[in-house]
């Protein structure tokens, strides 16, 4: 089966089921309390995204997306970090990355077939592929805009050039 | 008691560490099994650990069956602590030699009822 014929995102996942992972892991993960919130807000100017890929019978990412700012705060409730500690790059990454994974791996659990879960990244979130492969929430952690976004994995540049034309 | 917390996210690693330490338990961490493998080697042979799967180097089913080839180190409990969820991923690990599974995300009621099954509860916390 190819990117082309696999069945996208938007039938395999729903908003309900992503936003009850959400709600299982940002108390666990960022503190008592805590909760991604569905309800959008603007988005800031400068973002950063950090993801896992999910490799299997559905390929693609889960990738969290928010303000630099919010996800040097994010890490900070993560680490439970009070000043006069500062996060680093290298926390952001980490708790950032760790976000995504849990995410990815309970999403990971409910789509079908045998998957494969790759190690978190940090940095300008990968291409997606066609429109139909892409559920994304949009929504807040303490009023600061954060998106959760499963996204089909873009074709290879080379697919179509080996296609035979008819 | 000792415990290695094994994951190569800091983050985890201070969270669950967090909750050992909580629970009376001396922690130490490693950043993925080959680590995990050298800290065993060093001598610090702990009552409990805690097992990240997916991990860079070695992953937590490669140290796990590692861990179980040597029999020096028989007396290990090993815990997956992982995203992995899946019925078929659960056996793979059970079958390879880990006692028990914990599912992230997970609370610390969540840890300390599996350390309550495992008899690695401390009296005075599960008093």
């Amino acid at each position: 089966m190819t990117l082309q014929e696999a069945q996208p995102i938007t039938t395999l996942l729903d908003t309900r089921t992503v936003q009850s992972i959400a709600d299982e892991v940002w108390p666990s993960l960022v503190g008592d309390g805590e909760a991604f919130v569905p309800v959008p807000v603007p988005p800031p100017g400068d973002v950063v995204s950090a993801w896992v890929d999910i490799i299997g019978p559905w390929t693609g990412s889960v990738v969290v997306t928010c303000a630099p700012a919010t996800a040097e705060a994010l890490t900070e409730s993560v680490l439970m970090t009070r000043p006069p500690t500062v996060v680093d790059a290298e926390d952001v990454a980490d708790a950032l990355g760790e976000l995504a994974n849990v995410l990815g791996g309970n999403i990971k659990s409910v789509l079908p077939g045998e998957s494969r879960l790759g190690l978190p990244q940090m940095g300008v979130a990968p291409p997606h592929g066609r429109l139909d492969d892409v559920r994304s929430l949009v929504g807040q952690w303490r009023g600061n805009f954060l998106t959760i976004t499963v996204q089909g994995a873009a074709p290879a540049p080379h697919a179509e050039r080996d296609e035979v034309p008819l | 008691m000792r415990a290695l917390v094994i994951d190569d996210s800091r983050a985890m690693r201070r969270i669950v560490g967090t909750i050992l330490t909580g629970f009376g338990y001396e922690v130490r961490e490693a950043g993925d099994g080959r680590l995990a493998l050298d800290v065993l080697e060093e001598g610090y042979v702990p009552d409990l650990c805690c097992i990240d799967w997916n991990m860079p180097v070695m992953d937590g089913l490669q140290f796990v069956m590692a861990v179980r080839a040597n029999p020096a180190y028989r007396q290990v409990t090993l815990m997956m602590v992982t995203t992995e969820s899946e019925t078929g991923q659960i056996v793979k690990a059970l079958a390879a030699g880990a006692h028990e599974y914990l599912i992230k995300p997970f609370t610390a009621d969540a840890l300390r009822d599996k350390l309550a099954l495992l008899g690695l509860l401390p009296e005075e916390v599960s008093a």
